[in-house]
Order: C-alpha cells, then sequence, then structure tokens
C-alpha cells in the first residue's frame, strides 16, 4: 500500500486507503474506489474472485471490461491471481516486514486496520 | 503437456504472461529440487483438493485455528503433515505461524521440502485463480516426468531473517543463484522468500514480473506499462492482501 499511496501523491490525488480494508459486506459493495479511477469496480472484481458467487463474479467481469477495456480486465486478473499467490509466499516462509517499510507505513497500518490481522505481531507489522 | 492459451477469449493476454504461466505450469511435473515430479503433481491436486475440505472450512471460521478438531479432506497420496501444510496454506494463510511451522518441522518436515512444496502450491493458486478470473475451467495438471530431484541446496542458504532458510543477496553475489537477485547486493524480504529453493524462486517471480510488474518499475510512476494505472494495480494489490489479511 506505500506504493498505492505514493502513486497517488504522485498525481497529487487523495486517496482513502481504508477501503482496502473495508469489510466485504454485501455483493457490489466494495466501499468505494477510494479516490482512484474505476476503483469501486476493482475492489467488486477482487472480491468477487476470491469470493464465491459465480453470478457476482461474471457481473463484475463484464462491469471491468465494459469501462475500462478487454486489456484491462486481463491484467486486473493477473494482478488478482498474482497476489492471491504471493501473500501464500510471504505467509507460509514468515518473512517479516522490513524496517524502514514497517516505518513508513505505521500511520496508515494503524488506521486502516492491516495491524489487527492475526500475523501482525510476528511479521513485524504490529 | 498443458497448453497455456487464452485465444478464444475476448480479453487478450500478454505473450509475456502466457510464457511464464507456462513455463510454471509444465515445471509442476518435472522432477524438482526436493520433490519428485510423482510429489509435485499430488502437491499440485492436493492443492487443489484443499479447497473443499471441511475441517478447513470449521477452522477458518473459528476463532483460533486450532480450536477445531479433526482430519483433512485429503486425496490419499501424501503424508498428514504434507496435507496440513498444503491445506493450511491455502484456505487460512492469514494465520500461518511460526509456532505451527516449528509443529511441522518437529513432527519431520524437511525445510526444502516445505518451501518447493510452497512454491507449487503457489503456482496452483495463482494460475486457477487467473482462469477463475476469466471464466474459465482450471488447466488440467501437467503429466509426471520421470527423473530424481536434483537435492542441491545452495551453500550460503542459513536461518536469517524468515522461518525457512534463505539466501542473502549480497552472499550469492558471483555465485550461480545471483540471477536470482538480478546480480542486485539487497533484495525485498519477498524475493528471497523461495531463495532457498532457488528454481521455485525464479519460476514464481517470472509470474510476479509479467503478471504485477519489475521491482524498479513499481515506483516509476512517470510510464504506465499495463492497461491499468500504477495506482489502479495497487488498489488490487492491497485488496487481494486485506482480503487474505496478509501484513507483508
Amino acid at each position: 500500500m506505500l506504493a498505492l499511496r505514493a502513486s497517488a501523491q504522485y498525481d497529487g490525488r487523495e486517496i482513502d486507503l481504508s477501503v482496502v480494508t473495508a469489510a466485504d459486506d454485501g455483493i457490489g459493495d466494495g466501499g468505494g474506489g477510494g479516490g482512484i479511477a474505476n476503483g469501486e469496480e476493482l475492489i467488486r472484481f477482487a472480491n468477487a474472485v476470491l469470493g464465491h458467487d459465480e453470478a457476482e463474479l461474471a457481473a463484475a467481469r463484464t462491469a471491468i471490461a465494459g469501462t475500462l477495456g478487454g486489456a484491462a480486465l486481463a491484467d486486473t486478473v493477473g494482478v488478482v491471481s498474482l497476489f492471491n499467490a504471493i501473500v501464500r509466499v510471504a505467509d507460509s516462509t514468515g518473512i517479516p516486514v522490513e524496517e524502514q517499510r514497517a516505518a513508513d507505513s505505521a500511520d496508515f497500518r494503524a488506521a486502516i486496520g492491516v495491524d489487527d490481522f492475526a500475523a501482525a505481531g510476528e511479521k513485524g507489522s504490529g | 503437456m498443458t497448453k497455456i492459451m487464452y485465444e478464444d477469449l475476448a480479453w487478450p493476454v500478454r505473450d509475456e504472461v502466457i510464457a511464464a504461466q507456462q513455463y510454471a505450469w509444465d515445471r509442476l511435473g518435472r522432477p524438482g529440487t526436493w520433490l519428485s515430479g510423482v510429489e509435485r503433481i499430488a502437491v499440485a491436486a492436493e492443492a487443489r483438493n484443499a479447497a473443499g475440505c471441511q475441517l478447513c472450512r470449521d477452522s477458518k471460521e473459528a476463532l483460533s485455528p486450532y480450536a477445531v478438531e479433526g482430519s483433512h479432506d485429503h486425496l490419499g497420496a501424501l503424508a498428514e503433515l504434507e496435507v496440513e501444510q498444503i491445506h493450511r496454506i491455502v484456505n487460512d494463510p492469514g494465520r500461518l505461524s511460526r509456532a505451527w511451522y516449528k509443529g511441522l518441522g518437529d513432527a519431520g518436515m524437511v525445510e526444502e521440502r516445505y518451501v518447493e512444496s510452497v512454491g507449487v502450491i503457489v503456482t496452483v493458486v495463482a494460475l486457477d485463480t487467473f482462469t477463475r478470473g476469466l471464466g474459465m475451467a482450471p488447466w488440467p495438471l501437467p503429466q509426471v516426468e520421470a527423473g530424481a530431484p536434483s537435492e542441491l541446496r545452495p551453500a550460503a542458504a542459513r536461518r536469517q531473517m524468515a522461518w525457512v532458510s534463505t539466501l542473502s543477496p549480497g552472499e550469492v553475489l558471483g555465485t550461480a543463484e545471483s540471477d536470482i537477485y538480478d546480480g542486485a547486493a539487497t533484495a525485498a524480504h519477498i524475493k528471497q522468500a523461495l531463495s532457498l529453493v532457488p528454481e521455485e524462486q525464479r519460476s514464481f517471480f517470472g509470474l510476479v514480473d509479467h503478471q504485477y510488474m519489475l521491482g524498479v518499475q513499481m515506483f516509476d510512476f512517470e510510464k504506465e506499462i499495463r492497461a491499468i494505472t500504477h495506482a489502479q494495480i495497487e488498489l488490487v494489490a492491497g485488496r487481494v492482501s486485506a482480503l487474505n489479511q496478509c501484513v507483508y
């Protein structure tokens, strides 16, 4: 999320990082896009790929393809699937968050609830 | 051989993504460093099977993953220890702990086999998530190829910052493994995570480089390299990490 914040700062945009950890409490409810273009559709799609509702996934896919285009859909799927895997690399090998990264992200980690995740204590985030 | 192809879709998948996926998928059936092709395919099949495990479902809903007793629903091709590794990584990665990992080791898990299995598991997770996202059936697992694992442990591997042994970038400069960090003297911890089994690191980071981006591109905001922007990529990445309760 450091890169997300940095990308927004580069563009001079205000973003709301809390959408990343917002509760997924219903179909299509991405909690807003946090100030990122098409953010709501992207979060909805990520939720749907990791969820179990096939109709919602189909609808979320159509929404991305319709608003951002087919190449964007393919690239979004690439990011979703890669991160669904890479979190398992991080969590199963026990790598800690780098000290500098932990320091740089300490403010928003606490604010948006990352420090409340189960692994935060022993992996250097809490 | 399973041919990875997305030509029938209305959405264009980049050629370099297909190539990286093909390389990673083909490797599943080949002899690895510590696992045979038969064992690698067994791990891959169990990773797919884990999604239907009742014990994992009950454990995930419990306050503690250790609060529910029982046995995993498994395919019967692997030892219980290996099944436990695979199912927990697939179904509840955010609550894996050092104590859990130590418990596996105390029960006989071999560190090198554990790391190689992680590489197999995440390859299956990555490609199965990709096909699901595009509305396709999962790719068939590849055929097993005969041969023995090489059992080559990098000389510089040692226990340092992670639960598993890793290769420090500074210590592999000038060795056969220096390519895994692109010859750099430093690397993000995530890039070091699978380094005990360099072939797994190389294969997985082929997916990283093409489905996400190279490390040097992460903060180069002047140049957009995908059909979605840096900010959109990071929003999706952050959301998926949060849904998995990952702090890294």
